[in-house]
């Protein structure tokens, strides 16, 4: 169903427009976990058009590379690194080339993640292990890498985290994203608190539908137009307004904010009536476990 | 942050330094009440006095809800009105203290809030009117900043929103 005409969609400015100045991350470098592709990219790109340096981390070293490619276009410097976040050893061996290449980390974004529809019941060892550890201890792993550099070298810094929409609310059907993102959040509140004291702060995105060529929503047969629909906003989110809000939570204007969760979702996750269409479980839906996939 | 509200009007209920100051920056122009149609309307509550709940007798607690919550609504309510009277969309943003920072009566206050905030931003979502909140204890230059962002369209994805700022809020 299309948005009818007579409602009003509000639109963000084009990409080319970011919200500061090109010369805010100046001098800087910012890691970006997943940043090969998808929303990392968004970040990187948004991080890039301020004038960081990134560091482009990737489980998946070409696709890494290709994204590096992009945000190089851009006019900064980029350099790709193979990583499992979920491996102490190699954030930190990540970290070390990224500084070598780059300079000092003082800015991380915290994307990687892993996340498909599924039953609750279907969920391998392998998948659980997979997507909540990839969110949930490549975070604190990458965060307090990042954290013990920072503290030696006595300055301050900016951390921001891509967590979700459905944290408050669950999400059937994506039991192990549902897990992970709200631990992403919930983290980012105590990892906040204890850095306070350093000059380094912790925020957090919690995106709704940023569709893309990597994305669930993005790979669906039937587009992204009936998402459109079904969002109160009357669209799915513009990937680069993920990636300025992310990146502005990291620039001094909103230099005294810390420890927030920031919800972006065209108020999907509040899109709830008393009276609504019959539920059914999961397991039971004619298109998957989502509903439409 | 010249440009985020550059060609806005908006209106500004109650007092707050560094919201004003940031949305002008911003590049909105000021727009008295009764003086004509604005795109962006931002309610500042005072905040109330901290006294134990029963030592709060009942004028102020309801002065309190009043400045809190029910002149919120009503604003809120005009101005949406005055947007789809026009078929132009707009932003709310209300700022106030965190729930449990003052007393009872802000806590009742502030819950209530929150929870319009979420409502009326997916009640008005497609006439293109955004509403969100920030409750914060700070009253310095990053919460000018947040607010000028959060009305601006560069927050055309953000409704329905409630935040801090600090770690305390």
């Amino acid at each position: 169903m299309p948005i009818p005409a007579h409602h009003i969609v509000a639109t963000p400015p084009p990409f080319d427009a970011p919200p500061y100045p090109a010369d805010i991350f100046a001098d800087q470098t910012v890691l970006v976990t997943g940043g090969g592709s998808g929303m990392g990219l968004a970040m990187a790109k948004a991080f890039a058009q301020g004038g960081a340096d990134v560091a482009v981390l990737g489980r998946n070293l070409d696709r890494a590379r290709d994204g590096a490619e992009q945000i190089a276009a851009l006019g900064t410097r980029a350099h790709a690194i193979s990583c499992d976040v979920r491996n102490p050893d190699a954030v930190a061996a990540a970290f070390d080339e990224a500084e070598e290449v780059l300079g000092p980390i003082g800015l991380l974004a915290n994307n990687a993640g892993a996340n498909f529809p599924i039953l609750a019941e279907d969920i391998s060892r392998n998948a659980w292990n997979a997507v909540t550890r990839i969110a949930i201890d490549g975070t604190f792993l990458c965060s307090s890498e990042f954290a013990r550099r920072r503290i030696a070298r006595g300055e301050g810094g900016a951390i921001v985290n891509n967590s979700a929409q459905y944290i408050w609310t669950g999400f059937p059907g994506d039991a192990h994203s549902a897990a992970a993102k709200t631990a992403q959040a919930t983290m980012t509140k105590r990892l906040a608190a204890d850095w306070a004291p350093y000059g380094i702060r912790v925020n957090a995105i919690a995106a709704g539908f940023f569709a893309h060529a990597d994305s669930v929503s993005g790979r669906r047969e039937d587009g992204v137009e009936p998402l459109q629909a079904m969002i109160p906003a009357g669209r799915t989110g513009s990937i680069w307004e993920f990636g300025w809000l992310s990146a502005m939570t990291c620039t001094p204007f909103f230099g005294e904010m810390t420890g927030q969760v920031i919800v972006q979702d065209g108020g999907e996750s509040l899109r709830r009536s008393l009276i609504m269409p019959n539920f059914i479980p999961p397991r039971e839906r004619a298109d998957g476990p989502w509903g439409w996939q | 942050m010249s440009g985020w509200l550059a060609g806005k009007r908006a209106r500004i209920e109650g007092e707050g330094a560094a919201v004003t100051t940031a949305i002008e920056a911003a590049g909105a122009v000021l727009v008295a009440d009764g003086e004509g149609d604005c795109d962006i309307w931002v309610h500042i509550a005072p905040h109330s006095e901290i006294k134990r709940a029963h030592e709060i007798g009942h004028s102020e607690w309801r002065a309190s809800l009043d400045a809190g919550l029910d002149r919120r609504f009503l604003g809120a309510q005009k101005f949406a009105a005055e947007c789809r009277a026009r078929g132009q969309g707009g932003a709310v943003l209300f700022v106030g203290a965190p729930e449990q920072a003052l007393g009872a009566d802000h806590a009742a206050a502030a819950g209530a809030l929150g929870n319009l905030t979420k409502t009326l931003g997916v009640e008005w979502a497609r006439d293109g009117i955004r509403v969100n909140s920030i409750l914060t204890r700070t009253s310095e230059e990053t919460l000018g900043h947040l607010a000028a962002y959060l009305v601006s369209d560069y927050a055309a994805y953000v409704t329905g929103a409630v935040m801090g700022i600090d770690l305390d809020d």
